[in-house]
């Protein structure tokens, strides 16, 4: 059982890590986000949120995932504290 | 009529482009199709020893675009069939000796007298790339099942849609059906839905090639290769025949899939 367990999750057969390995770098040499845009992207993302909220600057992370059929752009800010409305 | 260019390409060298121009382009003349294939490999002259044409060369592809002679001095007559021919490219010359404008106008001219004129590309993205994909209205790409040539074909592809070439295809070559089993080999249906394009062929892994390139006779000549003919049956796709893919490969594919991230 463990070992079919071990063979699950590590043991992939080496097709199916090429597969995975290749829909990661695929997709990023596809969209293409240089240091540079990453850098621009994270800090509007962080303009925008400053604006309803008071957010952890240092904690936003910004990273391209792959679902079954779609390609997400998933961001995760830290909130400090939520603005009360006046 | 006016013939279709077709380019052969790859990113990666070393995969099979040369052998699957000799292949198709003597598949369709032995159907009776006029055809011609051009080697743009300026500087890695290879076409014509794939063909076994190399001791008939007297002028070459850029002679023909610096005026030197006309196209039809430049073309070698393959020796079983009359209706093919081979304008192989300058052995001791730099790929900057042809343009792509002067690669359009020798296609434009070739495409009133051949119902295929096939272009076989060289690895790369710079200037020889540019000059061979200038004039083509298809795209073949060739991968093998490794990731460095998938990932090659996939920038390639990207950079074919840029260029606004109208149709790509992709040809699966070295395909190992034991690897594949075993799971040591990504199917072709995997790499398909990686690369999002529609699927021309699957060619086997086979000792055949190498003794088809020693004899200097393409493999379709011979129809008990396997590889002949896989060969064949792109030859034949390219033609309209509806030929299912997965017959010799046992894997379901999707025939054309919308790349899964336009980006
Ligand atoms: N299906 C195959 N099975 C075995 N060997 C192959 C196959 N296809 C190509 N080869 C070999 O791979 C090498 C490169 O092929 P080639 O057509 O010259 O590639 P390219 O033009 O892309 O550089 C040659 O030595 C050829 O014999
Ligand atoms: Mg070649």
């Amino acid at each position: 059982m463990l070992s079919a367990i071990r063979r699950f999750f590590k043991d992939k057969n080496s097709s199916e890590v090429a597969r995975e390995r290749m829909q990661f770098v695929l997709m990023h040499d596809r969209v293409d986000l240089t240091p540079d845009i990453m850098e621009g992207l994270k800090n509007d993302i962080l303009a925008v949120f400053a604006r309803y909220m008071e957010i952890d600057q240092s904690s936003i992370q910004v990273n391209l995932e792959q679902g079954k059929g779609y390609t997400a752009l998933v961001s995760n800010v830290h909130i400090k504290k939520v603005f009360r409305k006046k | 009529m006016a013939g279709k260019t077709i380019v052969v390409t790859s990113g990666k060298g070393g995969v099979g482009k040369t052998t699957t121009v000799a292949n198709i382009g003597t598949a369709l003349a032995k159907k009776g199709h006029n055809v011609v294939l051009i080697d743009a490999d300026i500087g890695l002259r290879n076409l014509d020893v794939v063909m076994g044409l190399e001791n008939r060369i007297v002028y070459n592809l850029v002679d023909i675009v610096e005026g030197k002679c006309k196209s039809a001095q430049a073309m070698i007559r393959d020796r079983k069939l009359s209706n093919l021919h081979v304008i192989p490219s300058a052995q001791t010359r730099e790929k900057d000796a042809v343009n792509p404008a002067q690669m359009k106008s020798l296609c434009a001219e070739l495409t009133e007298q051949f119902d295929f004129v096939f272009i076989d590309c060289p690895a790369g993205i710079e200037r020889g790339f540019k000059n061979a994909i200038a004039a083509a209205d298809v795209a073949i790409v060739v991968t093998t099942p490794e990731v460095s040539a998938i990932r090659d074909a996939d920038r390639v592809i990207g950079l074919l849609e840029a260029n606004l070439v109208k149709e790509t295809h992709l040809i699966v070559n070295r395909v190992n059906q034991k690897m594949v089993k075993k799971g040591d080999m990504m199917s072709v249906g995997d790499i398909v839905t990686l690369l999002s394009v529609s699927l021309l062929g699957i060619i086997p892994e086979s000792e055949d090639v190498v003794v088809s390139t020693n004899r200097g006779v393409p493999l379709v000549h011979d129809r008990s290769s396997r590889p002949g003919i896989a060969y064949t049956k792109v030859a034949a796709r390219l033609e309209g025949e509806e030929i299912p893919l997965d017959e010799d490969n046992g894997v379901k594919l999707m025939d054309r899939v919308k790349r899964f991230f336009m980006g």
